[in-house]
């Protein structure tokens, strides 16, 4: 009977026995890996896709001199700063600091509100050359396709990353201050500066 | 559950900042590189991961998560290896005419 006992904690102590989580986070935090896992897919077919059509084109622009490459890189920097800031606001939740938070989250949010007004810059810059879904002056269709595709579905996650900021912001000036909602938001964050990544090197770049 | 007891860690959030806008750098200088395309796509591929890393341990602390966790989150990125391993081939065959009709 006791050797059963001892049996039975023994499972239950390890990660997959029932007995704690295997993962080790709060559900909210699971569950936004859970969702960023499953966008993350979504980017990867869409960079997959852009890829495909690449090497089936007979040839392909010079991204370097179609776009303003100060721009991009200004773009980046804005992404890349305010992603650090985010780390900072989740540091400073986590240490119960809620005035330090509420600055560093909406230092963020002026960085994602930069990076959507260069895009804004750069996609009305862009449909002024005459670019459009299924034609542009300077290749195949499929250039300024995969360009307003991929820019403008990481576009919308930051423009969506900016509202979710925004209200966790209100939220923590109002005093209903949660650490881990801000290091949710914050994974949220980090994974639109993990997609422009890949866009930067594999679409303006490459 | 996940108040682990890390101190703030500004100074290595910092540090980081500082590493991934020099290998933002680095990648905006291979972009102009004459190099081989095909040399100049595993550079910056490596570039790419190298940054992702970065952000993926210190910003959203993998550091501190249990492996489950991490290998969960890098499940997709061989799921996206084996998607373009096995569309990729079809470059070379007979989709190319389809999808080059305007």
């Amino acid at each position: 009977m006791d050797a059963s006992i001892a049996e039975q904690q023994r499972i239950l102590a390890s990660d997959w026995g029932g007995g704690k989580s295997p993962f080790g986070t709060s559900w909210s935090k699971f569950m936004m890996w859970i969702f960023i896992i499953s966008d993350a897919l979504t980017f990867a077919g869409f960079l997959i896709a852009y890829g495909f059509m690449r090497s089936i084109s007979p040839s392909w622009p010079d991204q370097t001199q179609v776009f303003d490459m100060r721009l991009i890189t200004f773009m980046t920097f804005a992404l890349i700063s305010s992603s650090a800031v985010m780390a900072c606001a989740v540091g400073a939740a986590r240490a119960g600091d809620a005035k330090a938070a509420f600055r560093f989250l909406m230092l963020t949010i002026v960085g994602g509100v930069i990076f959507l007004g260069c895009q804004v810059y750069e996609w009305s810059h862009f449909i002024g050359e005459g670019a459009t879904l299924t034609s542009n002056p300077w290749g195949v269709a499929q250039f300024a396709a995969s360009f307003f595709l991929i820019t403008g579905f990481h576009g919308f996650h930051v423009l969506s990353g900016v509202v979710i900021l925004a209200v966790v912001a209100i939220r923590a000036a109002m005093g209903k201050y949660s650490a881990d909602s801000v290091e949710n938001a914050g994974l949220y964050w980090h994974f639109i500066d993990v997609v422009w990544v890949f866009v930067f090197a594999f679409f303006y770049l490459m | 559950m996940s108040e682990h007891a890390h101190p703030v860690g500004y100074k290595s959030y910092f540090k980081t900042w500082f590493w991934l806008l020099v290998l933002t750098l680095l990648a905006l200088g291979l972009g102009y590189a004459p190099l081989g395309a095909g040399f100049k796509a595993f550079l910056l591929v490596t570039v790419t991961l190298a940054k992702i890393v970065l952000i993926a341990t210190i910003f959203m602390h993998l550091q501190y998560e249990k492996l489950n966790l991490v290998m969960l989150t890098f499940a997709p990125l061989i799921l996206a290896i084996i998607l373009f391993a096995f569309t990729f081939p079809e470059t070379q065959g007979s989709a190319t005419h389809v999808l080059m009709v305007r």
